[in-house]
């Protein structure tokens, strides 16, 4: 392992219950790297991530983190119940370790101040995600994971967010791993792709790692390029 | 002998309520404000063996109460049973054996609640417990709020999630018990829930729910200490009728979330 490696993965296999999920995957995250992992319904991708930082136990294999990294996290689903009564600030609050003021967070992420009062409660999904990514990188960590909604987030908030992930990469030089459904993303943003269907199908640089073939047998036929984007993930 | 401890009385029951009232701003925020009510019956055989030989009823309430809530805690751990099943079992079954159990003239009282039997050691005892559940919560304000709102957030901030669902169950089981003598078990979880539920409707924020809740939960048990002295008619009872009277003003005050 080099020494600057954040994150080493060694045949990291998931089961939960009878069902494998996950089986001998393995990859590693440099520095300021951007890393997506695509693949269709059901593939694990969420698993992968939730076990990597412990949400979910691994059944074999090793994790190897760097000392002292920290992860920010942004889950699948964030569900805020209608009638909480609690405003933005109070739940940026709510983070136990903060490397950043909330102002500051607040201008890297490009929200006005005045969001502040507002309800966590009325929020859009979008509005929402936006406030978790200020969440996520209030302690400055070395690896962000950005696991993308897969329903009621409008085209264009998903846009605004790749930007301002892109913009906050150049700034704070943050690694990233980016859970997506969309080819578009990987091929614009991404440095290193990983291509999960239970096992590891594909893994390199997005142009020589996803060829035809590799797409093919990740997502079983090519209706996928066309529709996939219009498709809700389970 | 109520008049002369009257002082005494208020001064606990305005610690009680003042734990309750934070104490079921949690239950609300997690959608555990059944699971409250169905624990305080848990209490019922604790008391009755504590009235039968003689020893502390509020310590064989906390005894059982804990008891409980550490099976609802590990039966939940250790299966995938729901919360409410196992609540659901236990409480009936511990009422069942409270009846057999409590003499029929202590009945009532348990159930409604009543201060005229209250003892100096016993208030003194209540005080000192709610001001450590107060202390308690201010301590682990923060987690115990993250871990309700959002536990996958909690759990990737590493925070340990199945110690504060403990210590929340540890808090709510002494929060019960020390209501009990107040208010009664049937009515206790009126001391909890509906000052949050009023509070609710009239916060704008985290902060001003969790102080309304404080407020009302005082005021309720307040205004029924008080009306119980005058027309002795129960602590309990009382109390739930400000509550809830409380709880219907709050309505025309609602916010439009």
């Amino acid at each position: 392992m080099e020494p600057t490696t954040i994150l080493s993965v060694y045949n990291l296999s998931v089961t939960l219950g009878h069902k494998r999920i996950i089986h001998d995957v393995s990859f590693s995250v440099q520095p300021q790297e951007v890393v997506a992992i695509i693949g269709p319904n059901g593939a694990g991708k969420s698993i992968l991530v939730k076990t990597l930082i412990g949400l979910t136990e691994a059944t074999s294999g090793k994790i190897e983190w760097q000392p002292g990294t920290k992860v920010g996290y942004l889950p699948q689903r964030f569900h805020v119940d209608h009638y909480l009564p609690m405003t933005i600030k109070e739940f940026l609050d709510l983070k136990p370790k903060r490397a950043f003021s909330i102002h500051e967070v607040l201008e890297l992420t490009k929200l006005d101040t005045s969001w502040l009062k507002r309800p966590l409660a009325h929020l859009s999904s979008g509005q929402l995600q936006h406030v978790l990514l200020a969440w996520a990188i209030l302690d400055k960590p070395q690896l962000l994971i950005f696991d993308e909604p897969t329903e009621n987030v409008d085209v264009v908030g998903q846009e605004s967010i790749y930007t301002l992930l892109h913009n906050l990469q150049d700034t704070l030089g943050i690694a990233m791993m980016i859970v997506s459904h969309d080819l578009h993303v990987v091929y614009r943003y991404a440095n290193t792709v990983i291509c999960l269907n239970g096992k590891m199908v594909c893994y390199g640089a997005p142009e020589t790692a996803l060829t035809t073939d590799k797409l093919s047998e990740l997502y079983g036929n090519h209706a996928f390029f066309h529709h996939h984007h219009y498709k809700n993930e389970e | 002998m109520t008049n002369t401890l009257f002082p005494l009385i208020l001064g606990s029951g305005i610690l009680v309520a003042t734990a309750s009232g934070l104490v079921g701003s949690f239950l609300l925020l997690r959608k555990m404000t059944l699971l409250s009510d169905a624990l305080s019956h848990i209490a019922l055989p604790g008391i009755a063996l504590g009235v039968l030989f003689h020893f502390e009823p509020l310590l064989g309430g906390v005894l059982f109460l804990f008891i409980g809530v550490f099976f609802i805690w590990a039966i939940e751990h250790k299966t995938k049973l729901a919360v409410e099943t196992i609540t659901g079992v236990l409480f009936v079954t511990a009422l069942a054996a409270g009846s057999f159990l409590i003499p029929e003239e202590n009945l009532l009282e348990t159930f409604f609640g009543s201060v005229t039997r209250i003892t100096v050691p016993e208030l003194i005892l209540q005080g000192v417990v709610a001001l450590l559940i107060i202390a308690v919560i201010i301590r682990f304000l923060k987690p115990l709020v993250l871990s309700s709102i959002a536990p996958d957030l909690a759990r990737a901030e590493r925070l340990p999630a199945s110690f504060l669902e403990f210590l929340l169950l540890t808090l709510i089981a002494f929060t019960i018990a020390i209501g009990i003598s107040f208010v009664g078990i049937l009515l206790m979880s009126a001391l909890v829930i509906i000052p949050a539920a009023s509070a609710r409707n009239i916060a704008r924020n985290f902060r001003q729910f969790i102080g309304w809740s404080v407020v009302f939960s005082v005021a309720s048990l307040t205004i029924g200490l008080y009306a119980d002295a005058i027309w002795h008619f129960g602590p309990g009872t009382a109390t739930v009728f400000t509550g809830a009277f409380f709880f219907i003003l709050t309505l025309f005050g609602k916010r439009d979330y």
